[in-house]
This record gives structure tokens, C-alpha cells and sequence, in this order.
């Protein structure tokens, strides 16, 4: 198959999950009633007259009276013209898109975080445990892994706070950055730093050293948490292909060769062994997405997933169907990449 | 004969199964937590518990007490002892977990053997449909499904049998299809006999080990994920004791009352590790390749 016949494909069908997933969400709304809908896009401080007027504009505007397709069509046209209605949490309270235009930079940045540190840590274990085969070390990571992959992503959390946080009290673990210190900024206000939102990009073209580094302290525990929550599949697989690899000829030959067993392993070895890790990898990280929902309101971090617990508990429509529609945008515009990206590293793919 | 020859196949399954220290452990376990739940729902005075499916409050000893002869597991907020709402709430999830897993497992392998054994138009539209479940974190779709049917228990059983079928679709359709192409089923067709009862016949039973399999992997999966949308407060005014909302009620002690939301975190770990082991054991039992390395 050509490359541009396979990038085409990936994209029709990456459209298509994705209008399926505004139809799912829209189907909730709907079981939900009608008011629903309109309580998504009515702005929660309007109140009086006002707010009759302009619940008859919307139900015009969305043809809440016709047949339910023709409603789902007028509401598609309201989302991909940007408009995804209001949201009213304790954290935030206006457009939903400039919540997510707020929010959203966080997240991704626990994220990135969480992937660096998965690829530091994760990397180094599944090699040596392949490589020492049923050593205590191999063993031991087994235990391990197996631990985490059973462990509900809030208790990792917890033991991650009592051991960094409450009883060697090296880490902080609430916030985005220490509030004495948020309180002196002016480019810091009620969670949020201007102007891209990302406290620790803010903080360097502001040239304040000393809030980057809180920042920085303030990201670790909740990424740790998030990459600690997928490391063991990382491990695993890796594990598993190191051990392949290993077995191959290719590799026997260096080794009769005199080749020294460190560059075996580092050079041989470990780069054929991660093609299939790299496929995982990639889908991990994008289904983290999901697990910064629990992260960030433990850690009270303001990102998408903190803002969706919000929405949660004080009913917010706008918040919650937002999160459904931008998770799943997100999720499917990630692999989208990743298939493409693959597809040119391993042409094996494409077939 | 026939007869002979598939029990002593059976006798080797469990000798390979029992042969594996770790997965007997696993088992050992998960045979421990169906008991405790079997004697809560038909003998919860053996265990000291009045009524099952409500938490004991002492409101006179609010603040949570450490691990004590009284309290071997101590207590979390309010005056709630621990143990006992452990062994309560290990009943709750396991019967919810079994729900939905099973929900779940029924609607898919339906689902995935029409789709893989008919295939065509129909194959493509249901795999998009299961493209489309993958695509949104299920914990985002719980979120939504529970929030449009109202936050209750039963919402949440149904909104992750919705999240949880797609898997097993995927999984039944994998298993028809390669079924599909053996022989004895096209000798079935030649001989004349219905799609119906060819599926029925013969794809059902070969799909049913490996979803099975699957089954007893995902109850561990499946109560992390219950008790996750617990603890973030989905199912507001909880008076049942579930291992999630446990360990959120002990949230506000955090720094004093560790064991608090450790405990309750630690029995819904130990289930999932255990059932984990015990699948991976299964899993070697079914796949003769596994077997050797």
C-alpha cells in the first residue's frame, strides 16, 4: 500500500470515531432529556427573563422541536464551529472553551512528564530483567510490576504522598506550585499562569528560576503516580521482546565475535527489542489521559481531568460532556499520529 | 474412550495449573475472598457484622484510631472499624465486578461471533462501533453514561458493561475468525447444517476458553475501576460499604491516619493481583506454547 493511500485511510477513519463519538455523547445528553442540552449552553450567572429568552434562541437554534437527527446535526454544526456551551465548577465558570484552553496545557504537560519518566525508568528495568533472566533482580521486577498493574491508581497516589510527601517530606504534594509563593505573582491568578498556562514555560519567560524549580516539585508526584500506573505493561512487553531478541542470531554472532556483552545489549540488541515497546508506549501515554481524571484531584493539579471531578459533583452538563468529547478527540488524534509516525519508522506496518 | 481420553486431559490442565506456585497462591486468594463474601451475605454474624450492606457510623469515636487489639485493621471516619467494612464490602464489589464482567462478556462474544462469522458490512460496522468505545478513556465514558441514567449504583454496573463489551467483541470475533477457517466447519456447512446452529455448535464452545480466561483477568480489572469511580464521589450519599468509598471517606486524614485509605487500597490490590496470577496460570493451562518457556 502507498504511504499517502494509508495516512488517507487512518484519517477517514479516525474522522469517523470521532463523529461517533460526538453520536454517543450526544445520545447521553438526549437520554438525559432535553434539558440537558440546554443546560450545557445556557451561561449559569444569566437569570429572569433573559434566561426564558434565550432558552426559546436555543431551542430554535438547535431545532429541539424536529426529529432527533435534525437535532444532532444543528448541534454537530455548533461543535465544530467551537461552540461547546458553558461550564459552571468551583474551579472555573464561563465557556467551556476557554476552560479547556485553560486546563487542557496542564494536563499535557503531567503527561509528557509521566512519558519521560516511564521511558527513564521502565527502559532500563524490562532490558536488565531480560538480560538477567531469573535472577533475584528479574524476579523482583516481576513482583513489582505485577504489584503496580494491580494496584488502583488513587493508592499509588496515597503511597507515593505518605512516603515522599508526609514522612520524608522532601516532595510537595498539593497544588500546582507552593501559595506563598503563587501569591506574589502577578502572572499567577486563582490556579492559572499567563500566558500559556503551563506554570513551568510561564515561569522561564518570566525568568522567575525559583518558581520553576516549585513547579517543577510540585509536577513530580503526580506524574510519578501517572507513569508508575502504566509502567508495568511497559515493562512486560519489553521484557518479553528483550528476550526474543536475545535468542536471535544475529546476536549469538556478535557474541562469538568477541563483541563486548555491553554493546550487545545497548546496541544490538535493546534497538530491535523497543519496535514493539515504542507501539504501546504510544497508546499508554494517550490512555493516560484517563488516569489524570483521578491524578489531578488528588493532587488538586488544575488540569481537564481536575476540572472534569468538579463538574462531576456539582452536576456541571457543559463540563462533563466537554471532557467526554476533548478525552476522546484527544485519544483519537493521538493514535492517528502514532500510526502515521509507525508507519513511516516500519514500513511493516503499512501491509 | 472419548470419555478417558478428556479426563485425563483435565487431570493434566490441573496438574499444569497446580504445578505453578504462583498461580495457586493467586488462587488460594481468590478462593479466600468468594468465602469471606459467601459468609457475609449468608452468615455475617460469624464475622461480628450486623447488617451487611450498611456501614456501622460511631459518630461518639469519629476521628480514625491506628490498628489495635480491638481494631486489628483500626478505624477510618466516622468511628467505622475497618476490618469489618473491609469484609462487608469485599461481598459488594466482587458481586458487582461479577455483573459487569460477565454483562459484559455475554453482550460481546454475542456480538463478536455474529460479527466474525458472518462478516462483510456487518463485520466492518461493529468494529467501528468497537473503535469507537476504545477511543474514549473508559473512565470519561463511565463518567458520561453514569452522569445521563443518574448517579446510582446500578447506573454505574451499567455504564462499565457498556464500556466492557467491546473488548470481548473483539476478542470473540479474533477467536471466530480463525476458527472459521478450519476444516470441520466447513464440513459442517457442507453437510448442510444453519449458521445458526454452526455458531451455536461449534464457534461458541471453541470462543467460550479464551473468554474464560479473559472473565477471570478482568474481575480484578473491573473492581480497581469500580472502586476508582467510587472514590472520585460518582455515587454520591454511599451508604454501602465499597472498598473505593471506604478509602475516600479516610481522605481528610491522610497525614495522620494513614492506614486509613491504605487498607481499603491494599484489599482491592491483593484481589487483582491474585486474580492476575491465577489468570496468567489459567492462560498456560490453555496455550500449550506458553507451557515450554
Amino acid at each position: 500500500m502507498k504511504l499517502w493511500l494509508f495516512i488517507l485511510k487512518r484519517v477517514i477513519f479516525a474522522f469517523i470515531t470521532i463523529i461517533g463519538i460526538t453520536f454517543i455523547v450526544f445520545a447521553l445528553l438526549h437520554v438525559g432529556g432535553n434539558n440537558l442540552l440546554l443546560s450545557a449552553y445556557i451561561n449559569p450567572r444569566l437569570t429572569g427573563p433573559a434566561r426564558e429568552q434565550l432558552i426559546q434562541q436555543l431551542t430554535i437554534r438547535f431545532h429541539l422541536n424536529d426529529p432527533i437527527y435534525v437535532q444532532y446535526f444543528y448541534w454537530l454544526q455548533a461543535l465544530f464551529s467551537g461552540d461547546l456551551g458553558y461550564t459552571n465548577t468551583p474551579i472555573y465558570s464561563g465557556p467551556v472553551t476557554t476552560a479547556i484552553s485553560l486546563f487542557l496545557p496542564n494536563t499535557i504537560t503531567l503527561t509528557i512528564i509521566a512519558a519521560i519518566l516511564v521511558w527513564i525508568i521502565g527502559i532500563p528495568l524490562g532490558v536488565y530483567s531480560a538480560v538477567k533472566r531469573d535472577s533475584a533482580l528479574d524476579h523482583s521486577v516481576r513482583i513489582f510490576s505485577f504489584t503496580l498493574y494491580s494496584m488502583p491508581i488513587y493508592l499509588i497516589a496515597f503511597i507515593l504522598i505518605i512516603i515522599f510527601g508526609i514522612e520524608l517530606k522532601i516532595l510537595p504534594y498539593a497544588f500546582p506550585i507552593n501559595s506563598v509563593l503563587a501569591s506574589n505573582l502577578p502572572w499567577y491568578k486563582d490556579g492559572i499562569s499567563y500566558p500559556t498556562h503551563i506554570i513551568l514555560i510561564d515561569a522561564l519567560i518570566h525568568g522567575n528560576l525559583t518558581v520553576f524549580w516549585n513547579a517543577l516539585l510540585h509536577a513530580i508526584l503526580p506524574s510519578l503516580t501517572l507513569a508508575l500506573s502504566i509502567l508495568a505493561g511497559i515493562i512486560r512487553i519489553l521484557r518479553s521482546s528483550m528476550l526474543e531478541v536475545l535468542d536471535q542470531d544475529y546476536v549469538r554472532l556478535a557474541r562469538a565475535k568477541g563483541v563486548p556483552e555491553k554493546v550487545v545489549i545497548n546496541l544490538h540488541a535493546r534497538r530491535n527489542a523497543l519496535i514493539p515497546v515504542l507501539t504501546l508506549y504510544g497508546y499508554t501515554i494517550a490512555s493516560l489521559l484517563g488516569g489524570t481524571v483521578v491524578v489531578e484531584s488528588i493532587f488538586a493539579y488544575p488540569g481537564i481531568g481536575y476540572w472534569t471531578t468538579q463538574a462531576i459533583l456539582v452536576n456541571d452538563v457543559g463540563g462533563i460532556m466537554a471532557a467526554a468529547l476533548i478525552f476522546g478527540v484527544v485519544f483519537v488524534i493521538a493514535s492517528l499520529i502514532l500510526d502515521i509516525v509507525y508507519a513511516l519508522i516500519d514500513p511493516r506496518i503499512r501491509y | 474412550m472419548i470419555e478417558l481420553e478428556r479426563n485425563s486431559e483435565l487431570k493434566n490442565s490441573l496438574k499444569i495449573f497446580f504445578t505453578n506456585p504462583t498461580a495457586v497462591v493467586g488462587f488460594i486468594i481468590f478462593i479466600i475472598y468468594v468465602i469471606d463474601a459467601l459468609i457475609v451475605q449468608f452468615a455475617p454474624w460469624l464475622l461480628g457484622i450486623k447488617n451487611p450492606n450498611v456501614l456501622q457510623e460511631n459518630f461518639v469515636n469519629p476521628i480514625p484510631l491506628p490498628p489495635s487489639a480491638q481494631h486489628p485493621l483500626g478505624t477510618t471516619y466516622p468511628g467505622i472499624d475497618l476490618l469489618k467494612a473491609i469484609e462487608a464490602a469485599i461481598r459488594i464489589d466482587l458481586a458487582f465486578s461479577l455483573i459487569i464482567v460477565l454483562g459484559g462478556a455475554a453482550i460481546g462474544a454475542t456480538l463478536g461471533i455474529i460479527s466474525g462469522y458472518i462478516g462483510g458490512l456487518l463485520d466492518d460496522v461493529l468494529m467501528r462501533i468497537t473503535d469507537i468505545f476504545f477511543a474514549i478513556p473508559f473512565l470519561v465514558l463511565a463518567i458520561a453514561v453514569g452522569f445521563a441514567l443518574g448517579r446510582t449504583y446500578e447506573s454505574m454496573i451499567i455504564a462499565l458493561i457498556i464500556v466492557w463489551w467491546p473488548l470481548y467483541a473483539r476478542y470473540a470475533r479474533a477467536q471466530t475468525l480463525s476458527i472459521k477457517r478450519t476444516p470441520f466447519i466447513d464440513a459442517a456447512r457442507i453437510a448442510g447444517v444453519r449458521d445458526f446452529k454452526i455458531m451455536i455448535r461449534h464457534i461458541l464452545p471453541n470462543v467460550l476458553p479464551p473468554i474464560f480466561i479473559q472473565i477471570s483477568l478482568d474481575l480484578g480489572s473491573v473492581m480497581v475501576i469500580f472502586s476508582t469511580l467510587a472514590f472520585i464521589g460518582l455515587i454520591p450519599n454511599a451508604s454501602l460499604p465499597e472498598l473505593g468509598y471506604l478509602t475516600s471517606l479516610g481522605l481528610n486524614y491522610l497525614q495522620s491516619a494513614p492506614w486509613a485509605v491504605i487498607f481499603p487500597g491494599l484489599a482491592i490490590t491483593l484481589f487483582a493481583l491474585a486474580v492476575n496470577l491465577m489468570g496468567d496460570g489459567l492462560r498456560d493451562v490453555i496455550d500449550p506454547r506458553r507451557r515450554s518457556s
